[in-house]
């Protein structure tokens, strides 16, 4: 049989040649499907491989402790019960943690949004995190103008800020932000200093840090989710794991919340590494979603390519009884038209990864990650779109297969 | 018993039209030897066609036997009647059947490739079965390149390049012009002193003319079986 598969390409790309238009049509479903995945996987990928290197990049040794930490979102303004239950994080909570061995630092920070305004020009709604004096040692990038927070100005919650360069850029364009005045909300804010974000950090777009504040500054003038966006952060030591430092951490912490043993935390930790899963477990379910869409036109692609192969099947009745004249079985000529049926889809899909990796790249250049379709879904395609020529086609394959030699010669 | 190509007796083969019954054959025995040159004739319901169906193993009889290159083949399934007719029919049809995207040599290989003759030896053995036919020079063009004439060699040659026990031929002239009849008809004749046996189905005397047995049928049966003097062109 498998001789017979360089004669059923032959023909199927004769027959796309000759039928350009109607074949194209025919193909069409394939080659959506196809590219969505394949588009889809790079982007998943992408987004993947950006999480994954700005946790190994940033700071390896830093965890967040929060008040809840789940994949479900919900009313901040009502939280669920298994939420409220426990008590919102305090700035006694950090020095507690600070306190406990291998850990190098721990403070209560939190993020709020807000316009950024000077004069006549104003940033979008913008990320601010409300922090301390050691924020690059946590958060990465550089300190390129300026200053940073001088401790009294954590501790008294003065009017200061340090600008993400972007942002300075673009409300001051040529002028020298330092020293200058700039409006978040209803408070004035000196600029004390430019910060450079790391290169390499996740950085969703309309997500960006735009700014730091002192934390005090921010809880007293700031609404924020006291669930979602107030946190410690914590700084372990370098010599030991992040997982020990934690450990640590959650000891002290439930020391200090007076916690007997057997009781549930009131609080969870979040390492890095349980970030970069839940990373996995939203683009997972999203990358689903996109497999059954996809799965939609892969299907309309697989109706075309079999009401295609019946036409082709009835058109060419006279040769399958010339064929069986000739000496071909049932199962030969079921071959014939399954690989011919294959090759159809396997051209719409080669296609469909084409214009696949061609929108990875659109993608790279519109959303600034790194899409590179992996390998495994490019291989994936190839098995789905044959698969689907196979299964489609086997209906009229088996038609021609079925058919009387006598019948078959005499059809005009 | 060796000598026998074909060995038919009391060959019945009925059809349900509707509610009726119709008999296409009703009881036709024959013998055919090794490299006789026969000729079946007929009008038109005659039962012509289902002999040369049934003889060429695309259809089976209702009832009797058929003994084909000693193998009882009346009882087969579809799958070992396809081996037999690769093996042992060449089939040359009124309307030629080569496929049009293929060329002339791919047309004569298709046998070969269903009979599971490979690569080279596959080449080889359709470009003779081409040059045996006068048509060594032409074995890369597409039939709608070919004359007629040309086209029914190459038709010829790929009912050769297996080299069946009887070649089966029905109406092998019916669209072709009488000086490429002729031409044709002489492909045939030659083959048949090279030892072919060749089995035609036809209505035209003159084309039976070059038989060397005329069987004629009416009815579904057998109303006559005469020997004669073939008459050869020259």
């Amino acid at each position: 049989m498998l001789r017979n598969i360089d004669e059923g390409v032959l023909i199927a790309l004769e027959s796309l040649r000759v039928n350009k238009l109607r074949s194209t049509l025919t193909i069409l479903g394939v080659v959506i499907g196809v590219a969505t995945v394949m588009t889809m996987a790079s982007i998943v990928e992408g987004i993947r491989t950006q999480v994954f290197n700005a946790v190994n990049a940033a700071v390896p040794n830093v965890f967040y402790v929060m008040r809840w930490f789940g994949a479900t979102p919900f009313d901040p303004s009502n939280p669920p019960y298994e939420v409220r239950i426990r008590p919102v994080l305090t700035e006694n909570d950090a020095a507690a943690i600070a306190r406990a061995p291998l850990v190098r630092h721990a403070a209560l920070w939190c993020r709020f949004s807000s316009r950024i305004e000077f004069e006549d020009s104003r940033t979008q709604i913008t990320e601010v995190w409300g922090s301390d004096e050691r924020f690059i040692e946590l958060q990465g990038g550089t300190l390129l103008a300026g200053r940073l927070f001088a401790p009294s100005e954590v501790r008294t919650g003065a009017p200061v800020t340090i600008l993400a360069s972007d942002v300075a850029r673009s409300i001051f364009g040529r002028l020298d932000p330092v020293g200058r005045y700039v409006r978040m909300g209803n408070r004035a804010l000196q600029v004390i200093g430019i910060w450079h974000p790391p290169d390499n950090a996740f950085r969703q777009p309309g997500a960006t840090t735009g700014a730091f504040v002192p934390y005090r500054m921010a809880k007293g003038s700031f609404r924020f989710d006291e669930t979602r966006e107030l946190f410690v952060v914590v700084l372990g030591d370098l010599s030991v794991s992040v997982g020990d430092v934690r450990d640590q951490a959650t000891v002290a912490l439930r020391r200090f919340r007076g916690l007997r043993p057997g009781l549930p935390n009131t609080f969870d930790t979040i390492t890095q590494d349980q970030m970069l899963q839940m990373v996995d477990r939203l683009t997972g379910a999203f990358f689903l979603v996109m497999i059954a869409l996809s799965g939609v036109s892969l299907l309309v692609g697989g109706i075309g390519v079999m009401a295609i192969m019946m036409v082709s099947v009835t058109s060419r009745t006279r040769e399958i009884g010339t064929r069986k004249a000739l000496g071909a079985t049932r199962q030969e000529s079921l071959w014939q038209f399954l690989v011919e049926a294959a090759t159809l889809t396997l051209v719409g899909g080669s296609i469909g990864i084409l214009v696949g990796l061609g929108m990875g790249e659109v993608m790279k250049a519109g959303l600034a990650i790194d899409a590179r379709p992996p390998l495994w879904s490019a291989a994936a395609a190839v098995v789905v779109s044959i698969a689907i020529g196979l299964g489609f086609g086997l209906y009229p394959a088996n038609r021609a297969a079925r058919m009387d030699p006598v019948e078959a010669l005499r059809h005009e | 018993m060796s000598d026998l190509v074909i060995h038919v007796v009391d060959l019945v083969r009925e059809y349900q039209m509707g509610a009726e019954r119709i008999q296409a054959l009703r009881g036709v025995s024959l013998e055919i030897r090794r490299n006789e040159y026969v000729a079946i004739m007929g009008p038109s319901g005659s039962g012509k066609s289902t002999m040369m169906n049934v003889l060429g193993c695309l259809d089976t009889p209702t009832s009797g036997e058929y003994w084909l290159a000693g193998q009882e083949v009346s009882r087969l399934s579809d799958d070992a009647l396809a081996r037999i007719r690769n093996r042992e029919i060449g089939f040359v049809f009124q309307t030629f059947n080569l496929l049009p995207r293929a060329t002339a040599l791919q047309n004569v290989e298709l046998p070969l490739v269903y009979g599971g003759v490979g690569g080279r030896d596959r080449r080889d053995r359709a470009r003779r079965a081409l040059e045996r036919v006068g048509l060594g020079n032409r074995m890369d063009h597409r039939p709608n390149e070919l004359s007629g004439g040309q086209r029914q060699r190459v038709a010829i040659a790929r009912a050769l390049v297996n080299e069946p026990a009887i070649l089966l031929a029905d109406e092998p002239t019916g669209n072709l012009d009488s000086t490429t009849s002729a031409d044709v008809m002489r492909v045939f004749d030659r083959l048949q002193t090279q030892g072919q046996t060749i089995v035609l189905v036809t209505h035209e005397a003159e084309i039976a003319a070059h038989a060397d047995r005329v069987v004629t049928l009416r009815d579904g049966r057998i109303a006559s079986d005469l020997r004669q003097d073939r008459t050869r062109a020259a």
